[in-house]
């Protein structure tokens, strides 16, 4: 089995540990991921803030090069992933003309819900290596991987499973919570970080008070967010994991050096150990 | 009777200065919901969106409100608003309408329309933030974090402002940190396609607003 994989900006810098964490999952799941030739930026929120035309042209230079693959593209980051469905849908349409030959009929998967179809749920099952049992995790969505459904194609938009459906393939024990797709601030923090740290602050409380141990996220920036806040916070830090990451802990060994646990600002690796999955 | 006069006269400039409910026509509400393809008029201020929207309290014209100042024209007191800029698009307001108005597509067009306007942002770092990010795109045709925030400190009046306010020394840190963690990639890859991006970017001028 072959996809077509647009990592997107975040994954070469940001969100490294992230890009890493998918490699490893999908090797161990033996699906190889083709990289799309010289992707470009989806333009992010930038673009449709600015531009209508650019939102829909410069994801659409990455569908007309997946195209030309013949492959599905499955793309990790929400925002990336709403971009180009946005696009896609567009120039179905026939709204904007776009310099690159497209014909829409390329399927775009989120990689949530791509993983979270029942035969990669059972190939999880069967591969497990290290049931994560005993460790409470809650999912957190965001905002662009579900809204608005009529783009992104999600029906239980309100209550989204694919997540919470992995980490329990995992091994691991999902709570349910009434934030999962509450913004979490995006890149507002550049021009008002007081309005991000209200909104990513009101979502660490809620999970602190619903029992969680850590977070699941499949969002770059999400991930960022949530993690760079606890920088100066004192007292109990929460995890917040890639939901690749959980995978990669269920499915395959961790080397002594534990380096790829150690890229996250709340550093997991303590509470962990403490519940008797790492040494 | 003389003090009557003026006060008279001050109360009828007041009454001149404060918008009167229809005194626009429709042609703004018309262009907007053109543009847009979303139903404006449908809108019967049922404040879904308000408290859907997880930033409405640090708006000063909320999102029913922005629907109902289009419908009445009020156009520059919404370009003028903190709303376009503080709004995330994180689309709750439009999942949640009852009437299928695109409220999230709505504020997303008026940021484009205050972008094009002389009208100066109320949130004007938000404003230069999406406007460097688009300059990063063409210069590399992928978006580097670290270049990207070096660029946007290099913008007017965006350093002084924080270093005033200590948000520089924060930003420091956290970049210090992420290094650390090697999650900063400070060499930015060129795409080899960027000519064809720069050449997208030249025309978005072209583009009316």
């Amino acid at each position: 089995m072959k996809l077509a994989f647009y990592p997107g900006c975040s994954l070469e810098g940001m969100a490294r540990d992230y890009a890493d964490s998918i490699d490893a999952v999908f090797r161990s799941l033996e699906i190889g991921l083709v990289e799309i030739d010289d992707w470009s930026c989806c333009g992010a929120t930038a673009a449709h803030s600015l531009s209508e035309m650019m939102a829909v042209a410069l994801p659409a230079r990455n569908i007309a090069a997946a195209e030309k693959m013949g492959l599905d593209v499955v793309v990790p980051c929400a925002n990336c992933f709403n971009r180009m469905r946005f696009s896609q849908a567009m120039i179905r349409k026939g709204i904007f003309d776009v310099p690159w030959s497209v014909t829409g009929k390329t399927r775009i998967h989120d990689m949530t819900r791509f993983l979270s179809r029942d035969d990669m749920i059972e190939k999880i099952r069967r591969r497990l290596l290290r049931p994560l049992s005993g460790l409470k995790l809650i999912s957190y969505y965001g905002c662009q991987m579900v809204r608005p459904p009529r783009i992104t194609g999600f029906t239980d938009y309100e209550n989204p499973q694919t997540l919470d459906r992995l980490a329990a393939a995992a091994g691991a024990d999902v709570l349910d919570w009434s934030y999962k797709t509450t913004c979490c601030g995006a890149s507002i923090g550049i021009g008002r970080r007081d309005i991000q740290e209200a909104l990513t602050r009101k979502l660490l409380a809620k999970a602190v008070r619903t029992g969680a141990d850590a977070i699941v996220v499949s969002c770059p920036l999400c991930q960022s967010n949530l993690d760079s806040i606890q920088a100066d916070a004192g007292g109990r830090k929460l995890p917040i994991f890639y939901f690749t990451e959980v995978l990669r802990l269920a499915l395959t060994r961790v080397g002594r050096s534990q380096r790829w646990l150690r890229t996250h600002i709340a550093d997991p690796v303590p509470l962990l150990r403490a519940r008797r999955l790492l040494p | 009777m003389h003090d009557n006069a003026a006060h008279r006269r001050s109360a009828r400039s007041d009454v001149n200065r404060r918008h009167r409910i229809g005194d626009r026509g429709d042609h703004f509400l018309r262009r907007v919901e053109g543009e847009t393809g979303a139903n404006l008029s449908a809108c019967y201020q049922c404040e879904r969106c308000t408290n859907a929207c997880p930033v409405s309290a640090f708006m000063d014209v909320k999102p029913h409100q922005v629907i109902r100042y289009i419908q009445l024209g009020w156009r520059e007191t919404l370009l003028a608003s903190s709303t376009v800029w503080v709004c995330l698009s994180c689309e709750m307001c439009t999942t949640y309408c009852p009437n299928e108005v695109g409220v999230a597509e709505t504020i997303n067009h008026l940021r484009k329309m205050a972008t094009h306007s002389t009208i100066r942002p109320k949130e004007p770092h938000l404003a230069v933030f999406h406007q460097t990010f688009l300059e990063e795109l063409q210069r590399f045709g992928r978006v580097n974090e670290f270049w990207l925030m070096g660029a946007l400190n290099l913008k007017p009046g965006v350093l002084k402002d924080k270093i005033r306010s200590g948000a520089l020394r924060q930003e420091i840190e956290l970049g210090y940190t992420l290094w650390r963690l090697g999650k900063l990639k400070l060499i930015p890859h060129r795409c080899k396609a960027v000519r064809g991006i720069r050449a997208l970017y030249r025309n978005r001028y072209a583009e009316k607003d």
